[in-house]
């Protein structure tokens, strides 16, 4: 197989740029929806990270995580987004600003 | 070379897609850049010697769960948020948490590129099939059968909890 151009650091430093893209995304954003999506970025990054390490240790139990951790994000986004549509039907707004039953 | 260029465009492409992500108003334009983002992470999936989970990544993230976001946009009938972000010291905090958060992986990368995986690591022979379905396959149905059966109960569940909760009476 052919040496690797790029060292593993390349990679990892784009998915750490990802995660804090994600972070910002969450912390910052006030609609349910943007921060749904901001999560999704945020496995992305942890998946690319252990794609990289998998090639990095010529080992695929990294790729079978990546795997499971795709099943786990489809879980997720489904039952998420069903209390989305839940709660947007009861309260006609999907800004997590507007709801804050269980702050009291 | 070409691994290089393939890579800076692939990786440019991902962060600028992101940021799109994040600061567009319209939920729509937020939903394209991130089928965007998963695009060149796939790319970069096959960079890394991994093509079948680069397929599974456009089959499943790229087509399944984003046409679950635009679906879930398109029903809610989201208009972009009149003010866009959360207002005054929260979103400081949340810049200024992001940053640091950021300045602390940029530490264990570059702290630990050059010794663990680094340079100083001799170069790490891939076998054959490596990343190939048949590989995958044979790990899947052998040492996680666990893991995986676990995967499908818990799907299950999920498919269950989104029509309890979806449905009119409830809630």
């Amino acid at each position: 197989m052919e040496s690797p151009v790029l060292p593993l650091a390349a990679y990892q430093l784009v998915a750490a740029m990802l995660f804090t893209v994600g972070i910002v995304g969450v912390l910052v954003r006030r609609s349910a929806l943007i921060i749904f999506m901001s999560i999704a970025l945020m496995l992305n990054a942890v998946n690319l990270s252990f794609v990289a390490f998998s090639k990095a240790h010529g080992q695929m139990d990294g790729q079978i995580f990546v795997f499971f951790v795709m099943s786990v994000a489809a879980a997720e986004v489904a039952v998420g987004l069903a209390i989305l549509v839940a709660i947007f039907r009861n309260r006609e707004t999907a800004s997590v600003d507007e709801v804050h039953l269980l702050k009291g | 070379m070409i691994e290089a260029i393939l890579f800076s465009v692939f990786s440019l492409g991902a962060v600028g897609f992101a940021l799109n992500v994040v600061f567009r108003r319209n939920p729509v334009h937020c939903a394209l850049h991130l089928v965007g983002v998963l695009l060149s992470l796939s790319g970069l999936f096959v960079l890394l010697n991994a093509q079948f989970i680069a397929a599974i990544q456009i089959l499943v993230y790229a087509g399944a769960i984003m046409v679950l976001f635009l679906f879930v946009v398109m029903l809610l009938n989201v208009r972009g948020e009149t003010p866009l972000l959360t207002p005054g010291a929260a979103k400081g905090f949340g810049f200024l948490f992001a940053l640091l958060g950021f300045v602390e992986l940029l530490w264990i990368v570059l702290g630990s590129g050059g010794g663990e995986g680094g340079a100083s690591k001799p170069v790490v022979v891939l076998p054959p099939g490596f990343g190939s379905p048949v590989e995958i396959g044979k790990m899947l149905y052998s040492t996680w059968l666990f893991p995986f059966e676990v995967t499908s109960i818990l799907l299950l569940i999920a498919v269950i909890g989104a029509v309890v909760l979806a449905k009119r009476k409830f809630v």
